[in-house]
């Protein structure tokens, strides 16, 4: 697995002004990383991870997976949605094999893999509800092993725990993390928490209000599990909440 | 000890139970109660006025219409009827069905099918579905055609209608969802588009039986020597008021029946819709 970004640029065209929401973004990914992409609201990360995932195209530069292009939404990049985009019609179980039956992989494998993934999220005996009968935690581990099963070479999670509360935030991404350290799939995530950025990503991307600008590439060298009350981790948390702040007023400046 | 702590949580179950109930069961009973003194008015005026005209042509008094009712609802030569007009709307019906529901799906997914047909299909829902008639009588002839074509006609706007709306509703997250998972065109289709469109369709489809079972008896007074509504007119020339009213009410039944099956389908079809946690 080899994600290049490659100069993406995206412009916006709305009521005769141009908007540009960003502008010349380069970084890649390595093979089982866990990236996060962080920065204030409207600094355009979910435009990029978008346009990763193909569901809209750049205005400029370009996305190489593996040295191939990327042009559209394909089974090599999955995603998990912020509001889990599940099928409500579909039962667990459908859901999840949806991508594998998708892919034409064969029945027997399909089920031993289904029953792999289920183990793993602690969602055994719930394959046959309806996503509507599922709790909050239950359907985001359903979301993120439903983008698993296709075996993706990158996993696209867009602010995958933005519409919970703090306390069920801070057990979900203690299962996330739980998750992810039995399938080290690559991992891009959006989000705009700090505390989130640094409990599950190797690495935090941190971008600018002002047209996406790369502020800092850090690398977060804690050991797994994570461990909040850790000096390193409140030392990693402070230095990300100045530069958060900049990233932000970069904008107001601009603006005045 | 045991036997005691049993008791005490039958009696706090049926404490918890007499609470509970007489004021949901109270509700129920006021609102039976409304409705029940609504029809006795109802009733009452309907007797009042039979008694003012004193005249069985005018309007016969309610208990010789239910008597007429439980005849009718006997009399092989109306139900032969009601199942010839019956059969009329469900072949209508599955007209509608096959028209209006592909292309409500072109309609909804294509905003250039969109553009296309709107104004033709606009246009056309304006005529007035019984100035058909005329028209249908000059194709068809006497008999099942313009029952049929009217039926049809009259169903496969709000099934056209509810199929676009059930298509535009689609989240947008649905198909970009299936597109990262390796969904071609026809997963899109069979996987996104029909399951996700299902619970207007039916809607659409609750009101285009419900407006064919209306206008096929409009239809049947004119274009036809058979069925429920040629029942009624042949009930009005024989001048048996009684008859045509208990055939009215019979229509009401008859109407409401139809709907609750499409309603109780529409619930076992789209059972996710109301697996609401």
């Amino acid at each position: 697995m080899n994600l290049q970004i490659e100069n993406i640029s995206k412009v916006f065209f709305h009521a005769d002004k141009v908007h540009t929401v960003l502008k010349n973004v380069s970084f890649r990914v390595q093979e089982g990383q866990f990236v996060s992409l962080l920065g204030p609201s409207g600094c355009g990360k979910t435009t990029l991870l978008t346009i990763i995932a193909g569901f809209q195209t750049s205005t400029g530069g370009q996305v190489l997976l593996n040295g191939q292009e990327v042009t559209k939404p394909g089974p090599d990049r999955g995603f998990v949605f912020q509001n889990y985009a599940l099928f409500p019609w579909m039962t667990v179980r459908e859901n999840i094999l949806y991508p594998m039956k998708r892919q034409k992989m064969p029945r027997l494998e399909r089920e031993a893999r289904l029953d792999n993934l289920l183990t793993m999220a602690q969602l055994e005996g719930k394959e046959h509800l309806m996503p509507g009968q599922l709790s909050g935690g239950m359907k985001q581990r359903t979301a993120v092993i439903r983008a698993l099963a296709g075996r993706p070479e990158v996993l696209l999670m867009d602010e995958p725990l933005g519409a919970v509360d703090f306390q069920m935030r801070q057990i979900l991404q203690e299962e996330l993390e739980a998750l992810w350290l039995k399938d080290k799939t690559t991992v891009i995530m959006v989000t705009h928490d700090i505390d989130e950025a640094i409990f599950l990503s190797d690495r935090v991307i941190v971008m600018s209000a002002q047209e996406g600008e790369i502020l800092e590439d850090l690398a977060v060298m804690l050991p797994r599990p994570r461990v909040r009350k850790s000096g390193l981790y409140q030392g990693y948390k402070e230095h990300l909440t100045e530069l958060l702040q900049i990233a932000q007023g970069a904008k107001t400046v601009n603006l005045a | 000890m045991e036997a005691i702590k049993d008791k005490i949580s039958v009696c706090t179950a049926g404490n918890l139970s007499v609470m509970d109930k007489p004021d949901n069961s109270g509700i129920e009973k006021q609102k039976f109660l409304h409705r029940l003194g609504v029809a006795i008015a109802f009733l009452g005026i309907w007797q009042l006025a039979s008694i003012h005209y004193h005249s069985n042509l005018l309007l016969p008094p309610p208990v010789k219409t239910a008597q007429r009712l439980l005849m009718i609802l006997q009399d092989l030569d109306v139900l032969k009827n009601l199942a010839i007009t019956l059969s009329r709307v469900l072949t209508g019906f599955l007209y509608a069905i096959v028209i209006g529901v592909p292309l409500g799906f072109l309609m909804g997914y294509s905003q250039k099918a969109m553009q296309a047909l709107d104004p033709l299909v606009g246009s056309i829902r304006q005529v007035p579905i019984m100035a058909w008639i005329p028209l249908t009588i000059v194709w068809f002839g006497l008999g099942d055609g313009p029952t049929i074509f009217l039926i049809a006609i009259s169903g496969v706007f709000p099934l056209i209608l509810n199929t676009i709306a059930g298509v535009r509703g689609i989240s947008q997250d649905y198909y970009h969802a299936a597109r990262s998972m390796g969904a071609g065109a026809w997963s899109i289709f069979a996987h996104v588009i029909v399951p996700g469109s299902l619970p207007d369709i039916l809607t659409g489809a609750r009101l285009a039986l419900g407006s064919g079972w209306m206008s096929v008896i409009c239809a049947e007074f004119i274009a036809t020597s058979a069925g429920f509504g040629y029942s009624m007119v042949e009930a009005q020339t024989r001048m048996e008021t009684d008859k045509l009213l208990a055939l009215m009410v019979m229509g009401a039944l008859v109407g409401y029946v139809l709907d609750r099956v499409l309603q109780e389908l529409n619930k076992s079809l789209v059972a996710w819709r109301f697996s609401k946690q």
